[in-house]
């Protein structure tokens, strides 16, 4: 009977449009090569913070900024300065931790720019982690323009050792790494990036999609910091 | 229909639309649809942000609201200028759809013409579309070309997904224009000039 209406009445093919439509678009997850199809809707799942992670700010900090993001993605490039900002104006009190969610299908070349980020860390530590990170999005044209010769000058350019950082690269020593991260992406309900979850002291988690205003996060941190243990 | 009596495109619809937002019923009605789709395109993406902290004991309505007020400024910083155009003008253009729809449903009492609902449908469906970036890889779009294997492509168009945008404005237009023009129609009957010389004409008809 329902069948017929949608199928005889001009509303009823409309209304079939948009129910089709919107189920699609609820269903909506950026699908990857080799990951589960179907991810848990909310943060609960995300992986805890650890020693293996890359951490600006204070290790210890009551509030945890966990961020997935794709460096060739124009919007992880947008908010990286507001996250930068964040962790400026709360010192000791939140701590930035980055993890990578490379899109293959829209940016082929951020998994390999992810895997760089990685030597960076294995050649110079955090700090070099997070230095190669900022140079790399800050020249970065995004959309999957950057060019990959670039990636051993911007190690040069934090001062690490070109050679061995090039070695890295070819080995592709960091490729599990960076789809371990992947995979926790999926499994904390990312559907996009820049995905970013502040993680309160007494473990709520508030996810946020999208380079959203500083006005936003900063409310967001301020809430998480009233949740006490 | 001559030459001369076809419908102007521009003309007809502001003259159509003159005749509908001149009744502040209507006028009300395309802003209030515009509102929710323009407010629900910087929400919707982030619902279980606006989740959490709603349900987060002690964060009182003044900070609810706030976040509220504080994402709507997300069309500057998670749109760039094309798309955040898209993402302002399409909900414009889909409250003055539906007022225009709904004004010609209520004045002539007829069944929606399947043109106008193809293109209306068409252009809100493609709007969901193009509206749902609010993050890289969020585009369904990018889902959709996923499934058919050709995701790819997605990174050679000149505006990355963006023509979604351009291609659910047009749509719009297209059944803004449709109805302006069903709206601008005399409620007469036509009559049919004669085919033939006087003498054999057949009988007028009359068509609606």
């Amino acid at each position: 009977m329902m069948l017929r209406y949608f199928k005889s009445s001009p509303l009823g093919r409309a209304a079939a449009v948009l129910l089709i439509t919107g189920t699609l678009a609820a269903g909506n997850t950026a699908a990857q090569p080799n990951q589960p199809s179907a991810a848990p809707a909310a943060a609960d799942f995300i992986q805890p913070v650890t020693q293996r992670d890359h951490i600006r700010g204070n290790p210890d900090a009551p509030v945890k900024i966990v961020e997935f993001a794709d460096t060739e993605c124009p919007l992880c490039k947008r908010f990286h300065p507001t996250l930068q900002r964040i962790v400026a104006e709360y010192p000791g009190k939140v701590a930035w931790v980055f993890r990578h969610f490379p899109l293959d299908n829209i940016h082929p070349k951020a998994r390999k720019e992810a895997e760089a980020t990685e030597c960076a860390n294995d050649l110079g530590g955090n700090e070099k982690f997070w230095a190669y990170l900022d140079r790399l999005y800050k020249i970065t044209p995004s959309n999957n323009r950057l060019d990959p010769a670039e990636l051993p000058r911007i190690a040069e350019y934090v001062g690490l050792n070109r050679a061995k950082f090039e070695q890295c690269l070819e080995s592709g020593k960091y490729a599990q790494r960076v789809a371990e991260d992947l995979d926790d992406a999926l499994a904390a309900g990312a559907q996009g990036t820049p995905y970013t979850v502040v993680v309160a002291p007494n473990g709520r988690k508030f996810a946020i999609l999208g380079a959203q205003p500083y006005a936003s996060v900063k409310l967001v941190v301020e809430i998480a910091l009233q949740q006490k243990k | 229909m001559t030459a001369m009596d076809k419908p102007h495109l521009i003309r007809t619809s502001v003259e159509a639309a003159k005749e509908v937002f001149a009744r502040p019923a209507y006028l009300g009605l395309a802003v209030a649809i515009a509102l929710a789709a323009f407010l629900a395109s910087l929400w919707i993406p982030n619902y279980k942000l606006i989740g959490a902290v709603f349900i987060t004991p002690d964060v009182t309505l003044d900070t609810k609201l706030q976040l509220l007020a504080s994402l709507l400024a997300g069309i500057s910083t998670n749109f760039g200028a094309f798309a955040a155009f898209s993402a302002a003008t399409i909900p414009l253009l889909f409250g003055v759809d539906i007022a225009m729809l709904v004004y010609f449903l209520r004045r002539r009492r007829a069944r929606l013409p399947h043109g106008e609902i193809a293109a209306s449908v068409g252009g809100a469906a493609s709007g969901v579309v193009a509206a749902g970036c609010a993050a890289c890889g969020s585009f369904l779009l990018v889902t959709i070309l996923s499934f058919l294997g050709a995701s790819g492509a997605l990174a050679l168009l000149p505006l990355q997904g963006g023509e979604l945008g351009l291609l659910s404005i047009a749509l719009l237009l297209l059944s803004i224009f449709l109805i302006a023009r069903k709206i601008a129609a005399p409620v007469v009957c036509e009559i049919k000039p004669p085919a033939q010389p006087p003498g054999n004409a057949p009988p007028l008809e009359e068509r609606p």
